[in-house]
């Protein structure tokens, strides 16, 4: 079934409109009705009352029963009013005196109530015999002695064909007028709605191609501005996490398409002439390197767009902070001694952190690898766990590295990044290390950041949620 | 070293990819096993269900018949031959899925063949016996439970994670083991893009310091690009 309901809100408004209008217009004219009515009966009787008392004057005695009105008074019997009369007069019992003409054999009202017309004029709408709906006044008087009761009527007609009238010509405007309204009204809602066109007309052009173009606000006060706005607002945002995807899009096929790139030149290196056995699986082998790094790349982009999209849930539990470093550090040990550096670990040995315990030990890997990675042989590494509040502990990890450069500093969390453009070739080199402890961290309620040592050297630290740490802890400086 | 047993054992690779296929199946015939390829999952069901295989290497992507409602078939039917999943869905749920429905392992696409391998010989070796405590190769010796270990007669000192991995690569020994291997079996590491590999380089460089170094026998190889070996170099 097809909705009778009109699509466009300007039409449904306008409609809206118009038809508040038709009901208030109805209700006007119905009170214009009844106030006319009212007033025009009022008139009627007092008119009828006048000339209750000039018909009066009129009055001569026919006989003894009947009684005679001397029409020939007045000078104009064309006289609308005369020639509307029903005029009756009634004897005490009820006996008829006089009919006018215009009355001819009908009655108007009937046998007399009692009291009728005897204490001034009564007034009151009745019928004729013939149905005919009337304004009845009446009035006794005493005619030589003889008591009458006079009845001057006139038809209710009278009302109802002057209402007629200026009803129809009121319903004849009101088309007039409707139409008008409905025009301005189209008109208005047409230009209240046109920035919402002009809107949707610029949202139409705004695609991943476009994605800088901004709404138009007409009026930022107004609800539709505030709606543009907040539009817009969105839009920034949108074009914000876009170009974040397009840049690391670029940025993994890049790392991708070059390990790519290598095994394919190993390959077909190795195949323009012939070789040795070994030659061969030195190649293969040279290949196979290039393959582990893919599959390394993959599997990182794996995790943090799992990671990204919600899929991976934290399992969140209490454990000690400094342990954790500990074991990560353990783990790492043989790096460590390999470039003789000096590792050193302190702080408070019971603070517990309150995180997923498995990620959390990535991201302590990843970042102590990274101190281990940029650390000139002999160097050294300290890790300090503490309090920061009673809530938040912080691990620190200071390195006698290079330091890195405020250019960079900014930078070394986000995917793909490197300070050092070379290829180190380790596992995760591909520079997703850092970012994987970011998203670990930030993953379970925590901060990361990175700052420079005065001097040479690097300092990244975490926080997390803490358990165990005192609560009127002194803060450090 | 490779043949263990006197008669062959039989393989079915279910894989619609050839390139794959022909791959798995050059690898596992050069390690003495026996192989079909069916290249549907409805040749694969009708194979695993007629014949006698003594393990199934099952991909998961398969035209016409889905690796899964293949397995659950199988498992339906009564077959109870061991079934090794290949796949490159590695989400938690597809792997509990996969296990859920009768598999007995579950490895992900890309992997090194050498892990296929160890993982192959798991699955055969299942309820047989161990190797056992006294482990040997050349003149190496090890006492596993007495955590000793004797090369020429002379004892080598090896730190305890260096003994974990030189036992790991005494009980592989003559076979491929890949740095992904090692982190999991001797390090306990789950997690696949922890930043191991470095670590376990030095590692053997340690041990190959102590082991082969002072002999002019080596024993512990480097594959480039795969892994390490333990063996007798047959030159």
């Amino acid at each position: 079934m097809m909705s009778l309901r009109p699509k466009r809100v300007r039409t449904r408004l306008t409609l809206l409109y118009v038809g508040m209008l038709a009901g208030v217009l109805a209700v006007y004219f119905a009170g214009v009705s009844l106030l006319l009515f009212w007033q025009m009966s009022g008139i009627l009787k007092r008119l009828a009352a006048e000339d209750l008392e000039t018909i009066k004057g009129l009055l001569y005695l026919q006989g003894d029963d009947q009684v005679g009105v001397r029409e020939d008074y007045h000078h104009h019997t064309d006289w609308k009013q005369v020639q509307e009369r029903l005029l009756e007069i009634l004897g005490p019992d009820g006996s008829i005196l006089y009919r006018n003409e215009r009355l001819g054999s009908r009655t108007i009202g009937g046998a007399p109530f009692a009291g009728e017309g005897e204490h001034g004029y009564s007034g009151r709408s009745a019928r004729m015999s013939d149905g005919t709906p009337i304004i009845l006044i009446s009035r006794k008087y005493d005619l030589q002695g003889r008591t009458i009761l006079i009845r001057v009527g006139y038809s209710q007609n009278l009302i109802w064909n002057q209402l007629k009238e200026t009803l129809l010509v009121l319903l004849l405007a009101s088309p007039v007028v409707l139409a008008g309204t409905a025009y301005a009204g189209y008109k208005m809602v047409g230009r209240t709605l046109s920035p919402v066109s002009k809107m949707a007309h610029r949202a139409e052009q705004i695609n991943s191609e476009h994605l800088n173009e901004r709404l138009p606000i007409e009026n930022p006060e107004d609800e539709l501005g505030h709606l543009a706005r907040v539009f817009n607002a969105m839009l920034s945002r949108i074009e914000q996490s876009f170009e974040q995807l397009q840049r690391f899009t670029a940025d993994a096929s890049h790392e991708l398409r070059t390990p790519l790139a290598a095994i394919r030149s190993i390959g077909e290196v190795r195949l323009q002439e012939d070789a040795k056995p070994e030659e061969y699986r030195d190649t293969i082998g040279s290949m196979l390197e290039e393959v582990n790094r893919l599959s390394a790349i993959v599997e990182s982009l794996l995790t943090l767009s799992r990671a990204d999209a919600g899929q991976i849930r934290m399992q969140v539990s209490v454990f000690p902070l400094k342990a954790l470093v500990r074991e990560a550090a353990a783990l790492l040990e043989v790096l460590i001694e390999d470039k003789r550096l000096t590792f050193t670990l302190a702080g408070d040995e019971t603070v517990g952190a309150q995180a997923d315990r498995l990620y959390i030990r990535q991201a302590v890997i990843n970042i102590l690898h990274n101190a281990v990675k940029f650390t000139p042989p002999g160097g050294s590494i300290s890790a300090h766990v503490e309090c920061k509040s009673d809530s938040r502990v912080e691990l620190s990890v200071s390195d006698s590295g290079p330091g890195i450069s405020a250019e960079h500093s900014a930078k070394v969390f986000e995917r793909f990044y490197r300070v050092d453009e070379a290829r180190t070739g380790d596992d995760m080199g591909a520079g997703l290390g850092l970012s994987v402890a970011k998203w670990a961290v930030e993953a379970n309620n925590g901060e990361i950041g990175m700052i420079n040592l005065p001097g040479a050297g690097a300092r990244f630290w975490i926080r997390l949620p803490a358990v165990g740490c005192p609560s009127n802890h002194e803060m450090r400086h | 070293m490779a043949s263990d047993n006197q008669t062959q054992m039989r393989i079915l690779i279910v894989e619609d990819e050839e390139k794959m296929a022909t791959a798995l199946r050059t690898g596992l015939e050069a390690d003495q096993f026996s192989v079909s390829v069916a290249h549907t999952g409805e040749e694969g069901f009708f194979l695993a269900s007629t014949e006698t295989y003594d393990l199934v290497i099952l991909d998961l992507m398969l035209p016409r018949r889905d690796g899964m409602e293949v397995l659950a078939a199988l498992r339906q039917k009564g077959v109870s031959v061991p079934v090794l999943i290949l796949t490159s869905k590695d989400t938690v749920r597809d792997r509990v899925r996969g296990l859920d429905a009768g598999a007995d392992d579950y490895l992900v696409k890309p992997f090194a063949f050498s892990e296929l391998l160890a993982r192959i010989r798991a699955l055969l070796r299942r309820g047989k016996p161990e190797l056992g405590d006294r482990l040997r190769l050349a003149d190496l010796e090890m006492d596993a439970s007495g955590r000793k270990i004797f090369r020429d007669g002379k004892e080598l000192t090896l730190t305890a994670r260096e003994f974990d991995l030189l036992e790991y690569l005494l009980r592989q020994q003559g076979r491929v083991v890949s740095r992904e291997m090692l982190a999991r079996d001797v390090w306990q590491e789950t997690a696949r893009y922890t930043p191991l590999d470095n670590v376990i380089d030095v590692h053997i460089a340690h041990l190959r310091r102590k082991l082969d170094e002072p002999f002019r026998k080596k024993l512990l190889h480097t594959v480039r690009g795969v892994g390490f070996v333990l063996r007798e170099e047959t030159p």
